[in-house]
This record gives C-alpha cells, sequence and structure tokens, in this order.
C-alpha cells in the first residue's frame, strides 16, 4: 500500500501521478478524479458572477493529520494498492486545477468507491476554506448539503455492511 | 499563554487569524475562552455560537467544554468547503 498526501501551492501533473501509482503494480484498474475552479458563482440570491479568484485557505497539521485519517478509512473498506491526494492552497483561477484523488486496485469496483468516498470525505471533514472573488466581491463559500449528504450516505452504507455481516453470522453462514 | 486561530469567516469577523492571549484563571474551558472573545466583540460571539462552528485543541476536535491549559492552540473552524 502506498500513500501520498500532498498540499502545495503549485500544480499537480494528472499523468505523472498517474504513472506514479501504475508502477506500483497490483494492477487491474485506477481511479483518477481532479476537481477544478468553477468559472461562476453558485451564489444564494444574486445572478451568477463570474469568479475571478478563488482563494484556499487550510489549516496547516491539522490538514494533513485528517487527511492521513481519511485515506486510512478508505483503506480499512477496500483493498487499494496505491492513494494519492493532492490539495492545492493559495489564490487559483477558473479552470485551474484544484484537488486530486487517484487510486490503483485490482478491480474497477473497489477503485471508484475509495476515490468516490475519499472526496466525499474530503470536501466535509478536512480543514479547507474556499473564498471567491466574483464581480468585485469577496464571500467565503458556504458547505454545500449536498455533500453532507454524499458524504452520509457512506455511515449509512458501512451501517448496512455490519448489519448484513451479523446478520449473516446469526444464521451460521 | 493561549493561542488562538480563526479560519474561514471566523478570521474576517475577529479581525486577526491569530490571536495569543494570557491564560487566565478565569478562561478554563474553551466555552469561557468563547465568552471572553466575545466581550465587546457581539459578531463574534454570534459567530462562534452558531451550531456548525467546531472547535480543535491542539489539533483534535474537541467538546466546548474541554478544559485548558497554558499553551494549548485552540482553533474555531467555520463548516469546511475544500475539494
Amino acid at each position: 500500500m502506498t500513500t501520498v498526501i500532498r498540499i502545495q501551492h503549485e500544480d499537480f501533473n494528472l499523468q505523472q501521478e498517474y504513472d506514479r501509482l501504475r508502477a506500483i503494480g497490483g494492477p487491474g484498474a485506477i481511479v483518477t478524479f481532479s476537481g477544478l475552479v468553477r468559472d461562476f458563482n453558485r451564489g444564494d440570491s444574486e445572478a451568477a458572477a463570474a469568479v475571478e479568484t478563488l482563494t484556499l485557505q487550510h489549516y496547516p497539521g491539522m490538514t494533513e493529520k485528517l487527511l492521513g485519517e481519511i485515506v486510512e478509512q478508505a483503506e480499512g473498506r477496500w483493498t487499494v494498492n496505491g492513494i494519492t491526494v493532492i490539495h492545492r492552497i493559495g489564490e487559483l483561477r477558473p479552470s485551474d486545477q484544484i484537488v486530486l484523488v487517484a487510486v490503483s486496485a485490482a478491480h474497477r469496483q473497489e477503485a471508484f468507491a475509495a476515490a468516490e468516498f475519499l472526496m466525499d470525505y474530503l470536501k466535509t471533514r478536512a480543514t479547507f476554506w474556499k473564498k471567491i472573488s466574483a464581480g468585485g466581491a469577496t464571500q467565503w463559500v458556504d458547505m454545500n448539503a449536498v455533500d453532507v449528504d454524499a458524504a452520509a450516505r457512506w455511515q449509512q452504507a458501512q451501517g448496512a455492511e455490519s448489519e448484513q455481516a451479523s446478520n449473516r453470522k446469526q444464521s451460521g453462514e | 499563554m493561549l493561542k488562538i486561530l480563526f479560519f474561514g469567516r471566523l478570521s474576517d469577523v475577529a479581525g486577526a487569524e491569530r490571536m495569543d492571549i494570557a491564560s487566565h484563571a478565569s478562561i478554563t474551558t474553551i466555552t469561557m475562552l468563547r465568552d471572553h472573545l466575545g466581550q465587546g466583540n457581539e459578531a463574534l460571539l454570534r459567530a462562534l455560537n452558531e451550531p456548525q462552528v467546531m472547535v480543535a485543541l491542539n489539533q483534535i476536535l474537541v467538546d466546548w467544554d474541554c478544559n485548558l491549559q497554558p499553551g494549548d492552540e485552540v482553533a474555531f473552524l467555520p463548516p469546511v468547503t475544500g475539494g
């Protein structure tokens, strides 16, 4: 199991990260997800304004620790060979890369599930904050309820998994 | 001394990202620290009292009634928005 967690100002190279995971071996499937800066601001009431910059702040030390815990949880739930999480900080512009999650596993199901879990947990637990500058105004981004729901379903899924396991135990399977 | 950190919109309301305050016998829990910080800054007290705000003590998420020691780092965290 190879884990890479990086928080950095500079951009990342998708091909490079993919190649590194590929070189680890234990192949079968590699899923990569990259998140980019949107070019419009999902405002509450006003019409969408063109985004000029997106600034990412984080809590140094704590963010690394939280990302480490999230990756550990993913490793506990799925059999994977390698996980890479890269998150950028500082000032970004529309269509810039913000985040990369890449998972290498023997089979695609595990790679897809682990990557999605990592993104859902990263979005709702890792200590990053976004500030958008759009239409001459600056505002901190609000947490998205959709993201909270997306993260919550993994807890329900885990509950169902352990329930299934205990049912199997009871029925002597 | 206590090292206080504010993130996201809370730093705007507090007027600083970091604040060092002298340890004081009357500030023994995070709730007391919050009330102390809110003295004379009604907006900050309101913002810190919002239910979604979390608090970390020495980079570990904790409950608000957690005890404080000199040298502690206390961070007030609004809902996160990374990714």
